[in-house]
């Protein structure tokens, strides 16, 4: 029998406030441990909870921005259970009443198509402790930093609708790229700002019946998110053939051994309201005045840029998908360079440089302004192409302008037809059997010709001038 | 005997501050209110040593309005049960001028019954809960007992009103305690709830009509009216009492502060030993009960809390006709208060009602006597009608004197 996947995520994203969800301590979980606590986050005897607007204005930001619609009324639970890193025996969630509900994001599938994947709902809940096992020394101890307890959690919970470990790794690459844009969480799943765990079953393919589910944690990659569901897929297909039925339960990946491993049945705490947070109720007003504050996303942004700018779909994709990239691509343009040579010039040159550097266009030394004198000088033929790349290289390194960096090196191309023509001339001359073989029809002999000239210019003289004249010599 | 009566006493009782509106008035508090560095123990081994790191605003505002807190008289694990009523002998005794207490299912108003005092537990969410070591969030309040309804709204004045360290107090602001006697009150119409007095023993209900008598011959348009599911208050604030409070003592694990179990095996049976040896019987009785409804019997729950909007939504329509409504405060010819959780409800089951609505309640004494006993009239009205209840009090009181 064949099996098909069926997939669903859950995935917690770190907002990035300025303070903890319930008290005003700083939201650096990476701070020195237990720096960053209070008798609220940890739950000293009369203390009280006190909600951030901030937290939930950036909730509600990120659930625009994913789609989803915010709910008139949402409420804190608590999620009971006695773990050591819960300081008072449950954890803030929602889990009766989210804020937001019904959402989407669109990824392209494996057959190339557009797919639609929907989100069931997103919930705020807190962060909680963070245990540090030291297990060398004489006696292993638990050790617990509540930096992190307290820090605003948005849970994203999608529907079953991914089929495959490219869904589903397209789906946090998508939700990545848009939440970046909304500019609320770092998503890192490496940093640990982002996690995700995955649901998986099997059935039948064709049949639309739920199985029992495998949860699948720690994974802290995008690949490992793939490796982990794939791994899943074929462990319980070994399962499902050799008869046995399945579990409910929890299992971690094992990045060493590429395996999933079983962790523990799943526990369901149990949800009752707590009294202490009020509900959340929010007008159409606020949710409007929220809906104003999201940035354009990418999907508007890659459609403008095609229409406004002329350029193609895959090259509009491109410099729409990370907010960064856009902002800087689009104030390059205002510079006036035409927007497919700003958008050729940033992918083929600019982005790999920077991804050479261990830069972003956020914090390159090479601001949009200067990138855009590059192009400008290019565009007037004052430099030609090869030069262009050379100047980037000390835009880099100094601040000199590129006007200043072309004067310096002498890389200002020449376009004066006489001095060109001495020098076609003379290549003309000294590579008579290139020429034959030009005039013999063997075309690549004309790019031998041009590479002599340009050489003997030492890189300077105007390819496109060289060009029409050795084409023109030869024809004559 | 002091050492019985208190669980800390302040060794230099000085008014923080001069020319205040409670300059001169000694209290005493409860050892579940934060005071900043007295011990905070609340009756229970589980805070066993902890002191309080700050006031909790009530505390710190009583301070403000020049209060003398003469210490913390001793009382039930978390306010669950009535040992606190250590407070009204302070009282009698002399030892203070009012008490600020913990209304958690009554308590307070029983206390000030026996103690012969005015006992009051204001709207839900008019005073900030925040220091305040409770059980109930959503039922309990801080409470005060005094000798007059004068002095119950100038303490109510002094600590009412928002704070931003407690979200979830009411929107708005706080009733206005003005000055009580004087004041035009409104206290006309008075309820008596049919399914109470039914529920009453024959002996009670004597007891209790003398009172009503009484509120007549002031008066009073005294009428009987009908809450049908009267008798679920005990039951919905018995379920959602017992869940809060499992939630409310989840923290108590032994890590921090409190009593922790002298040796276990790994970190849960810690948990297990410390909090088996910390709660008392009564509690943890609660506390499983609470689980149980938590981990078990969730739609109980649910079901307790549509009932519990029920039942607002019905003492809302009796509020339309009637002023206030009429019940005793304390139970008579019940056997003590040692049996149980069960015990506790029994001798609470005319007070709770206030807890599970969040409505103002105030015990006035000498109304409804047998002999030299005070049973109680207690005086419930609608959210905020706070300051209307003291005013009637101070005259009903004034006329009953005359």
């Amino acid at each position: 029998m064949e099996y098909e996947a069926i997939i669903g995520l859950e995935i917690h994203l770190e907002l990035n406030c300025a303070t903890k969800m319930f008290c005003d301590c700083p939201n650096r979980p990476g701070d020195e441990p237990n720096r960053n606590t209070c008798p609220i986050c940890l739950w000293l005897p009369g203390a009280l909870p006190r909600f951030s607007e901030e937290a939930l204005e950036k909730a509600a930001l990120t659930a625009l921005g994913l789609n989803c619609s915010i709910q008139e009324r949402s409420a804190f639970d608590q999620k009971v259970y006695y773990y050591p890193d819960l300081p008072k025996g449950f954890q803030l969630s929602q889990a009766h009443l989210p804020i937001a509900r019904n959402g989407h994001l669109d990824i392209i599938g494996e057959d190339g198509h557009l797919k639609r994947l929907r989100i069931h709902k997103i919930h705020m809940e807190e962060d909680v402790a963070r245990l540090v096992h030291e297990t060398e020394g004489r006696t292993p101890i638990s050790l617990v930093d509540f930096n992190r307890a307290g820090v605003p959690l948005v849970e994203i919970v999608t529907e079953p609708d991914m089929r495959s470990p490219h869904d589903a790794m397209e789906f946090i690459r998508a939700l990545r790229i848009q939440v970046r844009y909304i500019g609320t969480s770092e998503c890192s799943m490496e940093a640990g700002t982002m996690r995700a765990d995955a649901n998986i079953s099997l059935r039948p393919k064709g049949t639309d019946q739920l199985n029992t589910k495998v949860e699948v944690k720690n994974m802290n990659s995008i690949r490992h998110l793939g490796d982990a569901i794939a791994y899943e897929i074929s462990r319980q297909t070994a399962s499902l053939k050799a008869g046995e039925a399945m579990v409910l339960h929890t299992r971690l990946w094992d990045p060493d051994k590429c395996v999933t491993v079983p962790m523990r049945g799943k526990f369901e705490g149990p949800c009752v309201p707590d009294p202490s947070v009020p509900p959340i109720v929010v007008t159409d007003a606020w949710i409007s005045r929220m809906q104003s504050r999201l940035p354009e996303m990418p999907g508007c942004k890659a459609e403008r840029f095609a229409r406004e700018f002329g350029l193609s779909r895959e090259v509009a994709l491109m410099m729409s998908a990370e907010r960064d990239v856009a902002d800087y691509f689009e104030e390059v343009v205002r510079y006036t360079v035409p927007p497919r040579t700003a958008a050729h010039w940033l992918a083929t040159q600019l982005l790999p440089a920077l991804r050479e550097r261990g830069q972003s266009c956020a914090d390159t030394p090479v601001a949009p302004q200067r990138f855009a004198g590059l192009l400008a000088m290019l565009e007037k033929n004052e430099i030609n192409a090869n030069a262009a790349k050379e100047v980037l290289r000390y835009l880099f390194e100094n601040e000199r302008t590129p006007a200043e960096i072309v004067e310096r090196h002498g890389f200002r191309q020449f376009s004066d037809t006489g001095r060109i023509e001495a020098i076609v001339d003379e290549v003309l001359a000294v590579n008579q059997e290139a020429v034959n073989d030009y005039r013999n029809g063997v075309e690549k002999a004309m790019g031998f010709l041009i590479g002599r000239a340009m050489q003997a210019c030492g890189g300077k003289g105007n390819p496109k001038i060289i060009k029409e004249m050795l084409a023109g010599k030869l024809r004559g | 005997m002091k050492a019985d009566m208190f669980a800390h006493i302040n060794p230099s009782p000085q008014p923080a501050a001069t020319g205040g509106l409670l300059t001169g008035k000694s209290f005493v508090v409860q050892p579940n209110m934060s005071v900043r560095g007295w011990p905070t123990e609340a009756g229970s081994l589980a805070l066993k040593g902890f002191t309080a790191i700050e006031d909790a605003t009530a505390i710190a505002r009583l301070k403000e309005a020049g209060a003398v807190l003469v210490g913390s008289t001793r009382m039930s694990e978390f306010g669950l049960g009535l040992h606190g009523d250590t407070a009204g002998l302070a009282l009698s005794q002399g030892l203070a001028d009012a008490a600020l207490m913990t209304d958690t299912m009554g308590e307070p108003r029983i206390t000030a019954a026996r103690a012969g005092a005015y006992g009051f537990k204001p709207t839900g969410g008019v005073v900030s809960r925040f220091g305040l070591i409770g059980l109930i969030p959503s039922m309990e309040s801080f409470a005060v007992v005094a000798r007059s309804p004068d002095d119950i709204a100038a303490v109510m004045s002094s600590i009412a009103g928002s704070d931003h360290r407690d979200f979830s107090m009411c929107d708005g602001p706080a009733p206005a305690f003005t000055a009580a006697s004087g004041s035009d009150d409104g206290i006309t119409t008075i309820g008596i709830v049919r399914e109470c007095v039914k529920g009453l023993a024959d002996e009670e209900a004597g007891v209790f009509m003398t009172g009503v008598a009484r509120l007549r011959e002031r008066g009073c348009d005294v009428r009987e009216v009908s809450l049908p599911d009267f008798d679920l208050f005990r039951t919905v604030h018995h379920v959602i009492g017992s869940v809060e409070a499992s939630s409310s003592c989840g923290k108590y694990d032994g890590v921090r502060y409190g009593h922790r179990a002298a040796s276990a095996k790994n970190w849960n049976e810690m948990y297990l030993k410390t909090r088996a040896e910390c709660f008392g019987l009564m509690l943890k009785t609660y506390l499983f009960q609470g689980a149980y409804f938590q981990f078990q019997n969730y739609a109980a729950f649910e079901k307790a809390s549509r009932i519990r909007a029920g039942l607002a939504n019905a003492a809302g329509a009796v509020f339309a006709a009637v002023d206030a409504l009429a019940f005793p405060t304390r139970r008579r010819g019940l056997p003590g208060t040692d049996r149980g959780v069960t015990g506790i409800y029994d001798a609470c089951a005319l007070t709770l009602a206030a807890n599970v609505l969040g409505l103002p309640a105030l015990h006035i004494p000498g109304f409804v006597l047998e002999g030299t006993a005070d049973y109680g009239l207690q005086l419930v009205g609608a959210r905020f009608s706070d300051t209307r209840l003291l005013s009637g009090a101070a005259r009903l009181s004034r006329e009953q004197g005359a």
